[in-house]
C-alpha cells in the first residue's frame, strides 16, 4: 500500500475555468463594494430596537405620532412610518395614505410594525427594507424628480397584505 | 499514472462555459445597472 | 480494493422502502402543484380561489400549501429515499440498521400528517418560512419538526452503514454516490439546527401557550441558518446524479472524480456560513456581517462552477463518444430519446438561468433591486423547481422502473412532459423576472392590488400561460410515473429490467488524493467556519432577545 498520497490531477482547461471563476467572482466583488463606499447604494443595518407592543402608544415613541419631521425646511426631513395590519401610517390622521414633500428634498425613512413583519419598497429607489417589529429600518432617499412614488408591502401579512401601499408625493 | 483513460480536450463545454459567462455578465450587469440607477441609499 | 463499478441487488423490502419514500413525495408534489397554478391565473387575471370555497380558503393557504408540500415534503422524501438508494448501492450493502431507517421514515410520515392538518384546515397559512409573529396552530410547527427529526434519523442510518463500510473497507476510496450522500446528510444535520432551535425554544411553546412572546428577528436569524443549506439539501442530490450516473447515461464517463468530490466537500463547508444573504435587508443586523456573508455567498458559488464545468466535460465525452463531432455538435448525439436524459438536461439549461438570478440575489446591495419582488419566485422556480424537481422528475424515470420491476409508460410522453416543463418554465420564470424588476412583489395576489400599473399586464399574462403549461406538465408527470408503477401491463420482463446507472471515472479513483476522503479536517473546518461567521452575531441577537412579539392571527 502507497504511503504516499497521490497528487490532486486537474485538466488544464478546467484549471483555467476555475481560476477565470475565482476571477469573475472578484470582479463582481468590487463591483458591489464600489457602489456601497463609493455611491452610497447601502443596505439598512442595525439601527435600534423597540417595543411593538407600545411603539404606537408610548409618548415617547416618535411612532406614536408618524409622519414628516422637517430637519432642515424645505430640505431635509425624518419620516416615521408605523406599519400595520393592513395599511401604513403616515401620519396622524389613520386614513391619510400621502406623504408631501417638495421637489430636491432628503428623506430619511424609520420604519417599524405594530404587529407582524410588513415590508417596505419604494418604487423606482433602492429603498427596499424588511419591516420588523421591534426593529426599526432606517434608510435615506433624495428626491431629485418630481412625481409619485408608491411604497408598497412586500411581505405576506395576512389577508389585505395585496392593498397595503402608500405614497410619498413630490412636487 | 497520471493519464485520463479517454483524454480530451473539452473544447465544447469551454464554447459553452463561454456562452454561459457572456451571459452572466450581460444579465447580472442590468440589474447592477438598475441597482446604479435607482440612487443612493444613504 | 476495487476500482471495479458498484454493483448491489437490492432486495424487494428495500426497494418496497425507497418507493415509499417516492410515493408519498410525489403524491405531495401533485397536491402542491395544483396551488401553483391557482397562484399564476391569479397574477394573469382569473382568481379560481373563490370557487375553491369551502375547500380552500384564499390564495395564502393555497400558497402555504404549494410551498410547503412542494418545497419540503416533495424534496425530502425524495431525497432521503434517492439517498437510501444511492448510499446501500454505492457501499454494496444494506443498511446498517434498517429499522432505524424505518423509523426515521415513519417519523417523517407522522410529522407531514400533523402538520398537514392545520394547513388544510386553514389553521397554518403561514407561508413556508412562518415568519414571526404569525402564529399557526401548534401543530404546524411541531409536525415539521418530525418531519425534520425523521430525517435526521435516517441520516444517521447512512452514517451508521457508511462507517460499517469503513471499518470493512480500511484504505478505500469512498465510492463517489454514497460519499456524496453522507456528505448532503451531513450538511443537512448541521444546517437544521438554526430552524430546530427556532422551533423548539421559541415557536412551539409561544404556539402552545407556554410563551409570550418571540423575537422576530431572532427567528428570523435562526429560520434563514438552515434556509440557506436547505437548498443546498435539494441541490446536492441532483448533483449526484448529474456527477455519478448522468455520464453513464450519456455514454461517457465522469469528467474527474477528484473535482466531484471537492465540490462536495465544499459544499459541506460552505453551505450554512452564509445565511445572512437572505437577511440583506433585514433591520437588526448589521451591515459588516451582511457583506462578510456576501463575500462568503459568492465562494459557495465556486463549487457549482466547478460542477458545471465536470458535467458538461463529461456530456461532451458521452457526446463525442456517441460519434458526435463539432464544437458544439456533439450535443446533438446526446440521447435525447431518453426521457431521464433529457429531464436532466434541460434541468441543467434551466439551472443556468436559475444560478444568474441567484447570483444577481447574493450580491449584496443589488439585493435592494430584487428582494421580495417577483424576481425571487421567478429564480427559485429555476433552481428548486427545475435544477431540481425537473433532475428529479428524470431520476424518478428510471427509479421507479427499477424499484417495481416495470417499465416506463409511454417514454415519448415522458420525452414531451419535460420539454413542456421546459417551455413553461422559461415562460413563467421570465416574466416573473421581468415584473419583479418592474417592481412587483411576490406573496402578493397581485390581481388584487390596486398599484398595479398597466405596465406589468403583459408580463403577468404570461405567467399565466407559463403555469398553466407547467400545470399540464406536472400532471401528465404523475400519470406516467402512477401508470408505470401500478399497471400490471408495465412488468418488465427479465431483459428489460432497469439497472442503476453508474458512472466510471476517467481517472481511476484509487488515485483521488487521499485529503478528498479524510473527514475530520473538512468537518472541523465547517464547524470553525460556522462560528466565526454566525457566532458573535448569534450570541448578540440572544444577549439581547426581546421576546416582545405575542401571536397574530392575520388571515
Amino acid at each position: 500500500m502507497s504511503s504516499s498520497s497521490p497528487k490532486l490531477q486537474i485538466d488544464p482547461y478546467e484549471r483555467g475555468w476555475m481560476y477565470f471563476s475565482l476571477g469573475l467572482l472578484a470582479a463582481f466583488a468590487i463591483a458591489i463594494t464600489v457602489a456601497g463606499l463609493a455611491m452610497g447604494i447601502q443596505l439598512p443595518g442595525f439601527e435600534q430596537r423597540v417595543d411593538p407592543r407600545t411603539v404606537d402608544t408610548d409618548p415617547n415613541s416618535p411612532w406614536s405620532k408618524p409622519g414628516l419631521r422637517e430637519v432642515v425646511p424645505g430640505k431635509e426631513y425624518d419620516a416615521y412610518i408605523l406599519a400595520q395590519i393592513w395599511r401604513y401610517s403616515v401620519s396622524e390622521q389613520p386614513a391619510q395614505k400621502e406623504l408631501e414633500v417638495p421637489l430636491g428634498a432628503t428623506v430619511t425613512f424609520y420604519i417599524t410594525s405594530k404587529d407582524v413583519q410588513h415590508g417596505f419598497l419604494l418604487q423606482n429607489t433602492n429603498l427596499n427594507v424588511q419591516v420588523v417589529p421591534g426593529q426599526v429600518a432606517k434608510l435615506t432617499y433624495t428626491f431629485n424628480q418630481a412625481g409619485r412614488y408608491d411604497f408598497i408591502c412586500h411581505e405576506y401579512c395576512g389577508t389585505g397584505h395585496a392593498a397595503m401601499f402608500a405614497t410619498v408625493v413630490v412636487k | 499514472m497520471s493519464e485520463h483513460d479517454d483524454h480530451f480536450k473539452p473544447r465544447g463545454t469551454i464554447a459553452i462555459l463561454a456562452i454561459f459567462v457572456i451571459t452572466i455578465i450581460i444579465l447580472w450587469g442590468s440589474v447592477y445597472l438598475i441597482l446604479l440607477q435607482r440612487g443612493a441609499t444613504q | 480494493m476495487s476500482a471495479t463499478l458498484p454493483n448491489y441487488t437490492h432486495s424487494n423490502s428495500e426497494k418496497r422502502f425507497i418507493g415509499l419514500h417516492l410515493f408519498i413525495g410525489i403524491l405531495a408534489l401533485a397536491i402542491g402543484s395544483l396551488f401553483g397554478p391557482l397562484q399564476a391565473f391569479e397574477h394573469a387575471g382569473l382568481d379560481l380561489y373563490p370557487y375553491l370555497k369551502p375547500l380552500f380558503q384564499s390564495y395564502y393557504q393555497g400558497l402555504t400549501l404549494h410551498g410547503v408540500l412542494n418545497a419540503l415534503v416533495w424534496t425530502t422524501f425524495f431525497i432521503t429515499g434517492f439517498l437510501t438508494l444511492t448510499v446501500t448501492h454505492g457501499l454494496e450493502r444494506p443498511l446498517r440498521y434498517p429499522k432505524l431507517n424505518a423509523v426515521g421514515f415513519w417519523v417523517m410520515v407522522v410529522g407531514l400528517i400533523t402538520t398537514a392538518i392545520p394547513l388544510l384546515l386553514n389553521e397554518a397559512s403561514v407561508l413556508y418560512t412562518f415568519y414571526a409573529p404569525m402564529k399557526a396552530h401548534w401543530a404546524f410547527y411541531l409536525g415539521l419538526t418530525l418531519v425534520v427529526v425523521g430525517s435526521w434519523i435516517e441520516g444517521y442510518g447512512f452514517f451508521f452503514t457508511y462507517a460499517a463500510w469503513r471499518k470493512d473497507n480500511p484504505g478505500v476510496r469512498s465510492p463517489f454516490m454514497a460519499f456524496a450522500s453522507v456528505i448532503t446528510m451531513l450538511m443537512w444535520q448541521i444546517a437544521t439546527l438554526g430552524v430546530a432551535i427556532e422551533i423548539l425554544t421559541m415557536l412551539l411553546p409561544w404556539s402552545l401557550g407556554l410563551l409570550e412572546g418571540v423575537d422576530p428577528q431572532l427567528a428570523r436569524t435562526y429560520f434563514w441558518f438552515t434556509g440557506h443549506p436547505l437548498v443546498y439539501f435539494w441541490l446536492l442530490p441532483a448533483y449526484i446524479s448529474w456527477y455519478g450516473m448522468l455520464p453513464k447515461q450519456v455514454g461517457g464517463k465522469l469528467f474527474s472524480d477528484s473535482l466531484a468530490r471537492l465540490a462536495f466537500w465544499l459544499f459541506l463547508v460552505l453551505s450554512v456560513p452564509l445565511g445572512f444573504h437572505h437577511q440583506y435587508v433585514d433591520p437588526g443586523v448589521p451591515t459588516a456581517w451582511k457583506y462578510i456573508h456576501a463575500i462568503l455567498t459568492y465562494s459557495v458559488f465556486f463549487p457549482s462552477m466547478l460542477t458545471a464545468f465536470t458535467v458538461v466535460a463529461s456530456l461532451e465525452n458521452g457526446g463525442r463518444q456517441n460519434g458526435g463531432k463539432g464544437l458544439l455538435g456533439w450535443i446533438r448525439a446526446l440521447p435525447w430519446g431518453n426521457p431521464s436524459v433529457t429531464a436532466q438536461l434541460l434541468a441543467g439549461i434551466l439551472f443556468f438561468f436559475g444560478g444568474i438570478s441567484g447570483l444577481a440575489n447574493a450580491s449584496y446591495n443589488v439585493n435592494l433591486v430584487l428582494h421580495n419582488t417577483a424576481w425571487v419566485p421567478g429564480h427559485f422556480h429555476l433552481t428548486v423547481g427545475s435544477a431540481v424537481t425537473l433532475s428529479f422528475m428524470g431520476i424518478s424515470f428510471w427509479l421507479i422502473p427499477y424499484l417495481t420491476g416495470k417499465k416506463l409508460w409511454q417514454p415519448r410522453w415522458a420525452n414531451i412532459q419535460v420539454w413542456l416543463w421546459f417551455i413553461g418554465m422559461l415562460i413563467f420564470s421570465n416574466a416573473m423576472h421581468v415584473v419583479g424588476l418592474l417592481g412587483a412583489p411576490r406573496r402578493t395576489p397581485l390581481g388584487l392590488a390596486p398599484y398595479v400599473p398597466e405596465e406589468w399586464s403583459g408580463h403577468l399574462l404570461r405567467v399565466g400561460i407559463g403555469g398553466a403549461i407547467l400545470f399540464v406538465s406536472v400532471y401528465l408527470y404523475v400519470v406516467i410515473v402512477a401508470v408505470t408503477a401500478f399497471s400490471k401491463k408495465q412488468t418488465a420482463s427479465a431483459s428489460e429490467q432497469v439497472e442503476i446507472p453508474v458512472a466510471e471515472a476517467m481517472q481511476d479513483p484509487t488515485l483521488t488524493p487521499v485529503w478528498l476522503d479524510r473527514w475530520t479536517p473538512w468537518v472541523v473546518g465547517a464547524l470553525a467556519l460556522i462560528a466565526l461567521a454566525y457566532g458573535p452575531q448569534l450570541y448578540e441577537q440572544i444577549i439581547n432577545i426581546s421576546l416582545t412579539s405575542p401571536g397574530f392571527r392575520v388571515w
